[in-house]
């Protein structure tokens, strides 16, 4: 990421030392701008979302939800922490249902939790579910369509429901072989 | 596609509901959830900047207008069309810049197009791959997010490539 980071920046910076050497400190203060505006509205959307999933969670319903799902979360995550496991969950049922930005600070907490227990696989696999698009509807794209006058606005439900499900189980089956390659033996398997 | 709008006030009600039954301090146990959200953005938001400066750059310089035209033949061989190829190349950096591109395009060619249409498919179909790295993996040895961030992008390309494919059949 480092490298990716010092490529593009030092490639941009020269393009702007030979176009526009004045356009050069404007285009990263607008970056900056969208960064501070950009972290306000992602405030407002954790507000909303941290103060639900905090009802969720004490009323003991978000226990009673992912108590089913639980088998198959450990294996995909390959992992036995409890609450970890119920974030993700939660993260990957919000990013089904399209909940704008509620996906995120769930992320986060189960990353940062399955780090704390050294298990990157997990943590690799909830970012790629994460970075290839789960969402069922495509809600953005229909709303667009829509204010551009398609008489048609959700004729590309299904393409875009095949095409992300490729990306996303491309991606799941990548993180599975690139891991299991190297470390056959870090997960910690239950006793039966 | 009305009811969409339904899910969230729908499941806050059903939420709250359940919490009353079950005899939850709703004000008091909001509050304490909003807490978190602080400390959340604070420690995403060096990478986020850091990130979002990043991606103006990459924008404004030009830069990524210079690799569009230069991978340009390599899509239309994968059969994405020429046009839709700076979204493709802005959508793992920036979700607004690529919405507004998006919008351009479908007022250009119209929603119904076949360009169009590949460009609904190909912006529903990918994410933002480099947003999501910066917040997900904020603060941590960035060693080990090169691999993951890898096989994100090159499975979000392939699903773009599928979704120009099925643009033509479907």
């Amino acid at each position: 990421m480092n490298g990716i980071f010092a490529v593009i920046f030092l490639l941009s910076c020269a393009l702007f030392l030979f176009s526009n050497p004045d356009g050069f400190l404007p285009a990263m203060l607008s970056g900056g701008e969208k960064a501070a505006t950009l972290a306000l509205s992602l405030l407002a959307v954790y507000c909303v979302w941290l103060g639900f999933f905090k009802i969720l969670e004490k009323s003991g319903l978000a226990e009673k939800i992912t108590g089913h799902t639980m088998p198959a979360m450990r294996r995909l995550f390959r992992s036995n922490d409890r609450e970890a496991l119920s974030l993700a969950g939660g993260n990957l049922s919000a990013n089904l249902l399209g909940l704008p930005g509620a996906p995120t600070p769930l992320g986060i907490k189960a990353t940062k939790r399955f780090l704390e227990s050294g298990n990157g696989y997990a943590a690799d696999m909830l970012f790629v579910l994460n970075a290839t698009s789960l969402q069922l509807l495509p809600t953005t794209v229909i709303a667009l369509r829509l204010s551009a006058g398609s008489p048609s606005p959700a004729d590309i439900f299904l393409p875009t429901l095949l095409s992300t499900l490729l990306s996303t189980l491309l991606g799941a089956v990548l993180v599975f072989m690139t891991h299991s390659a190297k470390r056959p033996l870090h997960t910690k398997r239950r006793p039966a | 596609m009305k009811w969409v709008a339904l899910i969230i006030p729908v499941l806050f009600l059903a939420v709250f509901i359940y919490g009353l039954v079950r005899r939850v301090k709703l004000y008091d146990c909001f509050a304490e959830g909003v807490k978190e959200a602080v400390p959340l953005i604070l420690s995403i938001f060096p990478y986020l900047a850091a990130m979002l400066i990043l991606s103006s750059l990459f924008e404004m310089s030009g830069l990524a207008r210079m690799l569009t035209n230069f991978l340009s033949p390599a899509f239309r061989a994968l059969g994405i069309p020429p046009e839709i190829s700076p979204l493709v190349l802005i959508k793992p950096f920036s979700g607004s810049g690529s919405t507004a591109l998006l919008s351009e395009l479908l007022s250009a060619y119209g929603p119904d197009s076949y360009i169009g249409r590949c460009a609904c498919v190909a912006y529903g179909s990918s994410e933002t791959v480099f947003y999501i790295s910066a917040v997900y993996f904020a603060g941590l040895k960035k060693k080990r997010l090169f691999r993951p961030t890898l096989i994100a992008l090159g499975a979000n390309f392939l699903g773009v490539v599928a979704g120009c494919l099925l643009c033509r059949v479907m």
